[in-house]
């Protein structure tokens, strides 16, 4: 298995970094928490660590370059033979990544897209195409045209496999500008919602496309006949479930247009920012000014905690769930937010996560938006005050307050809380100042 | 809970560079690798040595450098720079995940501080965009330059107070092209180290929000 190793954001201004050294070479052998390369932002150097044990297997930005937050850089196999496969697939990236770099002195780039276009038809090579969809229009131009694109939307477009050449500049003298990149990519789709029923704005990770489009039969641990014990994790979900039983719990819903989102989410999607650590940003965000939301019961009386931990329940494949904890996601940037949410993803489901890693959770979020589920509600886990079940987001007639007729995206969520420490009002309060965030202002949890 | 607890060390005599960089990456591995929740701060002087990040230019070591100097590479950002005895060096082994995890914050908040100890003795002194540093009008007075693992800093500042300034000539100070130093006793000749010593110690530990304790 391949893990790839991003661009770190240093702050959260950075945009872009400069890998000042690789310490380890293609083919090094390197331990988890073991530095890999140094980035420099300003006047400071980072050490970029390994996730995992394994093989750097490959090295898609030399020392010297500068790459954009979350791109990928590396690559990091975990067994000794994937070495060679995964640097036949990168040898053409890398060294067309590094020609363009020797014209890239001044602010304007020329391209020649042939070059590329050529190593695509390697059988390898088209193999990466599916799976990345990277320079899918570039192999259809066999044209040597030449091409004058910011040296950012020329990255973009490669990423997003756009073929430059088709592109309308709107910059001086036509230079592509990423904003004509951006547009590119959008002119395909002329009803923008009817192709994304699915693609719903509760993503929740890469693969839930797969369980949303494939007919799998649903989850059962046994055959029909048999009672299967309850494994240890299912006996404490059981566990915890039953004591909400004592607890007089109240729910209250909210339905959130999520256009904005939506068009946040795909222009920050790119840098491997995930639609789960934009939700749980966005929880935290407006649970800064809801203390009581993230408050708790106890025999004591109302408890505060110190800080706000976003805890999300995962369903586990052999039974049972987890509820990895991202911790106060106000300190911490999207793109970080992201990388520490796929980290407990991957960790949690091979049951490698501390204890405090999933029990110090002040806040719930439970999302089945990828199967399209429509709305539901969450049973209060103990311990906590509140937990927010968020459904998909889907096109909705949506009648305007002077009588326009409009067709948005909406989501519908629905908090469950412990009245006796957060009461209705608090509760309704706390969802009004979430969907004022996600309906008008997105864009602020980059930060 | 937050450990904000740091070990200071402010020793009296002037120590060899590569000395002291062990204790900083002692106290990194120990914060690390979770063996202690201390931080470290070291404020202190060095014998005359060159240090550069590494990524630095070799170019900004000048011909006029004496062949047998001592440079070190070593894990930081930003170009070369020059220490020695009668500038204060100040070293922060700090783990961020206890602040803000942002290293942008964590310069400009170094900044401040330099430019809140200048003020104790009313030097007026400014950041300047893009130029990492603190600066009396066009001059550099102060120099930071850090590196950080797994949110934990190492290295940290340097002022010059009543240093020979004369040893920047051989290199080029930061890589910035006629970049000029200058020093606090240039502006008041009365300033002995050990003065700015103890305000430093005080300005990190309030900026920074924790207790010192012993080892």
């Amino acid at each position: 298995m391949s893990h790839e190793i991003f661009m770190p954001a240093l702050s959260s201004t950075m945009t872009e970094g400069k890998i000042v050294e690789w310490l380890k070479n293609p083919g090094d052998k390197v331990e988890r928490g073991e530095s890999v390369l140094v980035v420099e932002s300003d006047k400071a150097d980072m050490d970029v660590e390994s996730f995992q044990d394994g093989y750097l297997a490959a090295v898609l930005m030399p020392a010297g370059s500068t790459a954009p937050v979350g791109e990928t850089i590396g690559i990091i196999v975990e067994s000794e033979n994937e070495i060679e496969s995964v640097q036949a697939q990168n040898n053409n990236i890398s060294t067309a990544k590094d020609k363009p770099k020797k014209i890239e002195v001044n602010d304007e780039v020329e391209i020649q897209i042939t070059k590329k276009a050529v190593s695509v038809s390697s059988p390898i090579e088209k193999e990466k195409t599916k799976e990345k969809k990277i320079e899918v229009n570039a192999s259809t131009s066999n044209s040597s045209s030449r091409v004058v694109a910011s040296p950012k939307a020329k990255k973009i477009a490669s990423q997003m496999g756009i073929d430059l050449s088709k592109v309308n500049g709107s910059g001086p003298h036509g230079r592509i500008q990423v904003d004509d990149v951006m547009k590119a990519k959008g002119q395909p789709v002329s009803v923008p919602w009817v192709g994304e029923g699915n693609t719903s704005a509760s993503i929740i990770n890469v693969n839930s496309n797969k369980s949303v489009q494939s007919n799998n039969p649903g989850n059962s641990f046994g055959n029909p006949g048999e009672t299967i014990q309850f494994n240890t994790l299912q006996k404490a979900v059981n566990k915890n479930m039953e004591s909400s039983l004592s607890v007089p719990c109240f729910r209250v819903g909210y339905s959130i247009d999520t256009d904005k989102l939506d068009s946040f989410y795909k222009t920050v999607k790119q840098n491997g920012v995930t639609m789960t650590a934009i939700l749980v940003k966005a929880v935290a965000n407006a649970l800064k000014n809801h203390p009581q939301v993230n408050s708790s019961y106890s025999e004591d009386g109302i408890s505060y905690p110190e800080e706000i931990n976003v805890a999300v329940a995962v369903a586990m494949e052999d039974g049972g769930l987890i509820t990895p904890v991202l911790k106060d996601p106000n300190k911490t940037d999207l793109f970080e937010l992201s990388r520490e949410w796929k980290d407990l993803v991957k960790r949690s489901r091979a049951k490698q996560l501390e204890p405090e890693e999933y029990s110090t959770g002040t806040f719930t979020l439970s999302n089945l938006g990828m199967f399209g589920v429509d709305r539901f509600d969450a049973i209060l886990p103990p311990g906590t005050g509140a937990i927010l079940a968020i459904a998909a987001s889907k096109p909705t007639v949506v009648a305007g307050e002077n009588g326009s007729i409009s067709i948005k995206k909406v989501m519908q969520v629905n908090l469950t809380a412990d009245h006796r420490v957060i009461y209705g009002a608090d509760g309704a309060a706390f969802l009004k100042d979430l969907a004022n965030l996600i309906e008008n202002h997105p864009e602020t949890l980059v930060t | 809970m937050l450990h904000r607890t740091s070990i200071l060390q402010q020793p009296n005599k002037i120590l060899y560079f590569e000395k002291v960089l062990k204790v900083q990456e002692t106290y990194q591995q120990y914060l690390m690798r979770g063996i202690s929740k201390n931080q470290f701060v070291w404020i202190g002087e060095h014998n005359l040595c060159y240090t550069i990040g590494r990524g630095s230019d070799k170019k900004n070591l000048l011909p006029s450098l004496d062949k047998n100097a001592d440079i070190f590479t070593i894990n930081r950002g930003g170009e070369v720079t020059c220490h020695m005895p009668g500038q204060l060096v100040v070293y922060l082994v700090l783990d961020l995940n206890n602040y803000k995890k942002d290293l942008n914050w964590y310069l400009r908040t170094i900044e401040e501080i330099i430019i809140k100890i200048l003020r104790q003795f009313d030097i007026d002194s400014s950041r300047k965009k893009g130029f990492t540093g603190v600066w009396c009008g066009n001059k550099k007075i102060a120099s930071i330059g850090i590196g950080c693992k797994r949110w934990i800093t190492i290295h940290g500042f340097s002022i010059n107070i009543n240093c020979n300034l004369n040893h920047f000539e051989n290199i080029v100070p930061c890589g910035i092209k006629d970049c000029v130093m200058t020093k606090i006793c240039d502006f008041n000749p009365h300033i002995r180290i050990i003065d700015v010593k103890d305000i430093v110690k005080n300005i990190i530990k309030e900026e920074f929000n924790f207790n010192f304790v012993s080892e």
